[in-house]
């Protein structure tokens, strides 16, 4: 599953916004190939250190390694080219387009014709549509949207949306997944599906996968490795089992055993 | 067109109904007598034909006749070095696709017999008809079906493999009971190459007599209870329909039909190895609305409840439409209804009634047909529970025209419409081939060359089932009009006596509410010590949530809004105008609006969605009561499960409505 050579690194960051401090010496490693999950409750610097990571927000101190490289200073979709992607609390699509051109245009990180050759549209310009097609039609299979295709993604149902994203994310074909909130305001069904399509991305393709989630139950069943935050700084860190039982996180969050 | 004779031998009594004396069906040839054979024979005619096309990554991928064989020899083969003896039986439980159809040819090949399974069959059910069936070997089309047969495990110890053919999911589970396609695939290549006539030869071997299919019945009552279908019935019960309703090689057929259906056994499955038409499997079960508009088939056969939906969904799209295509269909629906009446009375079509009809069909019909992918269609067949005739006149008017199809598992098709000669309240007259005896208390007996063998290990029900002359009893009420078409009544069992002696069916005082855009199911009480009818009614949420939005009813749940005055009002109105077609003592007085839908997984209906009767009447006996001892409304706490999984009580007042 995991090996030791770190995905991910989060060296002492610190994060503020004025007098507010979202983020205070945080750090820890993301191993290669590991489902590594961030709880904590409102407002304890969880989305802030997802936008750090995929390159929103730059903190104003410590580092961010990914794959053993400093990215501190890359910009955000300079990250993305390096095997960065992610989804948001809030869905970020296109919402008058389909689900299919949704996850075409996430392609365009990969896509090498200019306006010119995609103007005209032959050879190799064609050629490579057909390819990134291919590839999205294989993420439409994987991730059973096969009857939404051609579905306006307004018009989709929040659940069915939510899966359109990570669709989306996975069209960028990264290595490491940030997934913030994947799982929000869904019923019991979905999240299930969610938690599947998860398990199998990690599964099929050993994706390293950083996730922010609220139900307690769902993270400690498929994370292997748990980081609580609270106000900004990291209060605990461990396998599942070991952050239900840790009394800072019991006290900060869960307010009583899980 | 059919000929009634009325035979009164001595020991039955019944009146005999055949369909016209001079279309017979010829007995099978010796070298297509059995499916396996008439498959060699389909290879061989047309080798480079497309044989089958499943949408995969949006497109739709091709096999070739050719290419089917060897995906059926390799498969064959490798049952057969797994140890695949004749006369075995292989279950399958997985969605239409190829994978299906080779799977079962693969296993008649060799000598096999393969039950067909209901993807939403739980553990319980799976369970019974592996052991049932004594089967063999398991093919699970997917992650979830492996997980069902990894749960039964130890309760289907005669499994000796488990055979999957999409591997989503299961890449990691290192579970050598599990095996793919592909890997049994190569055991039979190796067998081949080994042993290179050996398929053919195996192939030639069954006879017409060896069971291709255990069928297992839905069981609306007991257990289910695997028909035993052999070669020949299969393919008679395949030549009874089309002889009525030909097919051609070039013809598309859309496989959407649970392959557990008898239906998609005998006129998909046999018709493709017959006819040699292209099998055309959706991209999944979602999606199966567009492909069939994409493919556009020339025949196809929908349960009636879909047929059903679908109108619904006709009319209030277009009641959702612009103001331009309401007034056109407003316009030239009335018009396409006057010639159809005209053309029923065999009165003479004016010409301006025909020229109002062609312009209909060129400003709404022609586009409303290719929406729903009938541009080709030739034959539009609905079975099951009985259609609205209602449903069958709007389809005719939009031009297509719906054929009814009356058959069992037990028999296939016993009656069907012929071309020119729809009457919409009946289920037609017997097919080519088909006898229909109808016993003095209404009962249809069948008999054919399509006749099941019998129930697997159950002389009790075989007997009760078949007697020494073949005959079938088939359990359901009709009678025949003087044009020889079979009327369906009922299950002889569901027909109920009123107090005035009148008998009445629920069904098809059902099938007209149904046609109600706002009702979704319904089921009709009555006779006994109920002395009239009264009805048990399930709203459309979608229909009446979207007309409560329209008039500004506010609601907040379903259990709320089916509560509302205005929706009782609604539904009294359509209530009401079912009544008028309906003799006096038929008629519904009273009617509850359900705080919830008729439900599959609380045993309230079958899984091919028809009622159970017994238990809904338990179920729901207090609404009964009041409706039946003039209570205003009744009180309930049902419990309910909800989608996240959870289950709960609802307490609610559920209100009783007068017509």
């Amino acid at each position: 599953m995991t090996d030791s050579t770190a995905k991910l690194e989060v060296r002492d960051i610190s994060l503020s916004f004025g007098g507010i401090r979202a983020l205070q010496h945080v750090s820890f490693v993301v191993p290669q190939g590991a489902i590594f999950a961030i709880i904590g409750p409102n407002g304890a610097g969880k989305t802030s250190l997802i936008n750090s990571i995929n390159g929103f927000y730059h903190p104003q101190q410590g580092a961010v390694l990914f794959e053993g490289r400093d990215i501190t200073a890359q910009p955000a979709f300079r990250r993305a080219k390096m095997g960065i992607s992610r989804t948001f609390q809030n869905i970020a699509l296109y919402t008058n387009m389909t689900t299919l051109d949704n996850l075409m245009a996430a392609r365009h990180i990969h896509m090498k014709s200019n306006l010119l050759t995609g103007a005209l549209f032959f050879g190799s310009a064609r050629n490579e549509e057909i390819e990134h097609r291919r590839r999205v039609e294989e993420i439409i299979d994987f991730l059973e949207m096969e009857s939404i295709r051609k579905t306006i993604v307004g018009n989709l149902s929040y659940g069915l949306r939510k899966r359109v994203e990570l669709g989306r994310a996975l069209a960028l074909e990264p290595t490491l997944l940030l997934l913030d909130e994947p799982m929000a305001g869904m019923n019991v069904e979905e999240k299930e599906d969610m938690a599947r399509f998860i398990l199998d991305i990690h599964e099929r393709q050993d994706m390293t996968i950083l996730l922010i989630e609220h139900d307690m139950g769902l993270v400690m069943d498929i994370s292997h490795r748990v980081v609580a935050l609270d106000f900004g700084r990291k209060i605990a860190e461990g396998t599942p089992d070991e952050i239900k039982k840790n009394e800072a996180v019991i006290k900060a969050y869960l307010g009583q055993e899980v | 067109m059919a000929t009634l004779e009325k035979e009164r031998a001595a020991t039955t009594a019944a009146v005999i109904v055949r369909s016209k004396e001079n279309i017979t069906i010829d007995p099978l040839a010796t070298e297509t007598d059995t499916l396996p054979k008439m498959f060699l024979q389909r290879v061989d005619a047309q080798r480079d034909k497309v044989a089958m096309r499943k949408k995969r990554f949006g497109i739709w991928q091709e096999y070739t006749w050719q290419q089917s064989f060897e995906q059926v020899r390799d498969l064959s083969l490798g049952l057969v070095s797994l140890g695949l003896q004749r006369g075995e039986k292989v279950a399958i439980i997985g969605e239409n696709d190829p994978e299906f159809y080779w799977a079962e040819i693969a296993a008649w090949s060799a000598g096999g017999t393969t039950i067909a399974i209901f993807t939403d069959a739980n553990l319980q059910e799976l369970g019974y008809v592996i052991d049932n069936s004594d089967s063999v070997f398991l093919f699970a089309h997917d992650q979830e079906q492996c997980d069902k047969a990894l749960a039964l495990r130890e309760k289907i110890p005669n499994i000796r493999k488990v055979i999957y053919w999409d591997e989503k999911g299961l890449w990691h589970y290192n579970e050598p009971w599990l095996m793919s396609y592909e890997q049994v695939q190569a055991l039979g290549r190796d067998y081949h190459r080994a042993h290179p006539n050996a398929f053919m030869e195996l192939a030639q071997q069954g006879s017409p007599d060896d069971i291709a299919l255990l069928s297992y019945t839905s069981g609306t009552t007991s257990l289910p209870k695997g028909a035993m279908i052999r070669h020949r019935n299969l393919l008679f019960g395949n030549k009874h329909v089309i002889k009525i309703a030909p097919t051609k090689p070039d013809d598309e057929y859309v496989s959407f039909s649970p392959p557990a259906w008898i239906t998609e056994q005998s006129l998909g499955l046999t018709g493709h190895l017959v006819t040699g038409f292209t099998v055309n499997f959706p991209e999944s079960p979602a999606t199966v609305q567009t492909d069939i508009r994409e493919v556009a088939p020339s025949a196809l056969l929908f349960p009636s409840r879909v047929w059903e939906q679908l109108a619904g969904l006709m009319r209030l799209r277009i009641l959702d439409s612009t103001w331009l295509n309401k007034a056109l269909f407003a316009l030239f629906l009335p018009i396409r209804y006057k010639i159809i009446d005209l053309e029923d009375a065999e009165k003479s079509v004016a010409p301006h009634w025909r020229i109002g009809g062609w312009l209909a069909d060129i400003a709404v019909f022609a586009p409303l047909r290719d929406k729903i992918g009938m541009t080709r269609m030739r034959n539009a067949f609905t079975s099951g529970a009985a259609l609205s005739p209602d449903v069958v006149r709007f389809f005719r008017a939009v031009g297509v025209q719906l054929k009814n199809l009356y058959g069992s598992t037990e028999c296939q098709a016993h009656t069907l419409h012929y071309d020119g000669n729809v009457k919409l309240a009946t289920v037609g007259p017997p097919a080519p081939g088909v006898e229909i005896a109808i016993q003095p208390d209404g009962e249809m007996w069948i008999r054919s060359r399509a006749v099941f063998g019998g129930y697997y290990k159950d002389e009790k029900k075989t007997a009760e089932a078949l007697d020494a002359d073949g005959w079938f009893h088939t359990g359901d009420a009709g009678y025949v009009d003087k044009d020889g078409h079979i009327i369906y009544l009922d299950r002889v069992s569901d027909m109920i006596e009123l107090a005035n002696g009148e008998k009445f069916s629920p069904q098809y005082i059902e099938g007209r509410l149904k046609f109600s855009p706002y009702i979704q199911d319904v089921m009709t009480v009555g006779g006994f010590d109920m002395h009239y009818v009264t009805a048990i009614i399930n709203i459309d949420f979608e229909n009446v949530a979207r007309w409560a939005e329209k008039n500004r009813v506010a609601f907040t749940t379903f259990v709320d809004l089916s509560q509302k005055p205005e929706v009782a009002a609604l539904i009294r109105k359509d209530v009401q105008s079912v009544n008028e077609t309906l003799p006096p003592a038929a008629r519904v007085q009273k009617f509850v609006i359900l705080h919830k839908v008729f439900d599959a997984d609380e045993a309230e209906l079958t899984r091919t969605r028809k009622l159970r009767r017994r238990a809904l009447e338990q179920k729901y006996g207090d609404m009964l009561t009041a409706m039946y001892e003039n209570l205003d409304e009744v009180k309930v706490s049902a419990e309910v499960k909800y989608r996240d999984g959870r289950s709960g009580v609802v307490e609610t007042a559920v209100k009783v409505s007068t017509v």
